[in-house]
């Protein structure tokens, strides 16, 4: 029964690894697209995040710049 | 076979499904065969049968990406520099939908070829890296280059390989 336990946990990792999958450079468009931005409102985001680092001394790691094309 | 072993087994498929990358295209190998589309409705395909004994260069371009819309102006000046000389330009639009790649050109008119990819096949086929890569192709069908990313005086070093490329003919 342990065995069978054991054997059903591996086959469900190994079902949830088969879903990781790679973006390939030319698909990173996807990446840059306002509904994939973690903060929808970029104007309140850049607010937020001055009061951030008017308050705590300490700015950025919260979003990425660029177009998302791996290149710069 | 025993459970275990099955269970080893199903473990090795699924990491081998989930690592199957391949070779990207280096300098010396053989260019993948280009049979795509134009991105214009009225213009018509682009094969590599249509590109023989020519050098080509092939650039791979997206709107989303700033670097290619900084290089798509120098390469069209490189163009009409040096398509009397025998030199093709290729910029395949990777754009999904192809709409955003359009209204780019709308902008920046560009006098060279341009295939649209949206699926990426020929980005599979080449497996590009970044965003942008180019690459120069000889006559007979070699890459001489491979260019990733684009900065400031990156076209210096292509113009040369081009030229190059173009006095070899």
């Amino acid at each position: 029964m342990r065995q069978l336990r054991m054997s059903f946990l591996l086959l469900l990792c190994v079902t949830l690894l088969a879903s990781c999958t790679e973006v390939r450079a030319w698909e990173r468009g996807y990446l840059a697209r306002e509904e994939m931005a973690w903060d929808p409102d970029v104007l309140e985001s850049a607010l937020n995040d001055h009061i951030f680092f008017s308050k705590e001394a300490s700015s950025g790691g919260n979003s990425a710049a660029g177009g998302g094309c791996g290149c710069n | 076979m025993t459970l275990k072993q099955k269970s080893q087994m199903l473990a090795l498929l699924a990491l081998s499904a989930v690592s199957s990358i391949a070779a990207a295209i280096e300098e010396g190998d053989k260019a993948p065969n280009i049979d795509l589309p134009s991105i214009y409705a009225d213009h018509p395909a682009i094969t590599t049968a249509s590109l023989e004994g020519k050098t080509v260069y092939v650039d791979f371009w997206a709107s989303w990406c700033a670097p290619c819309l900084t290089s798509l102006p120098l390469y069209n000046d490189m163009y009409n520099k040096y398509k009397d000389q025998g030199l093709e330009i290729v910029a395949i639009n990777v754009d999904n939908p192809i709409e955003d790649g359009l209204d780019f050109l709308s902008d920046t008119p560009l006098d060279f070829l341009i295939p649209a990819d949206p699926d990426g096949e020929a980005a599979e086929l080449f497996e590009v890296i970044g965003m942008p890569t180019s690459y120069l192709i000889e006559p007979d069908g070699t890459v001489k280059l491979v260019h990733v990313g684009f900065r400031q005086g990156d076209i210096v070093s292509i113009e040369e390989a081009i030229q190059a490329s173009l006095a070899g003919n």
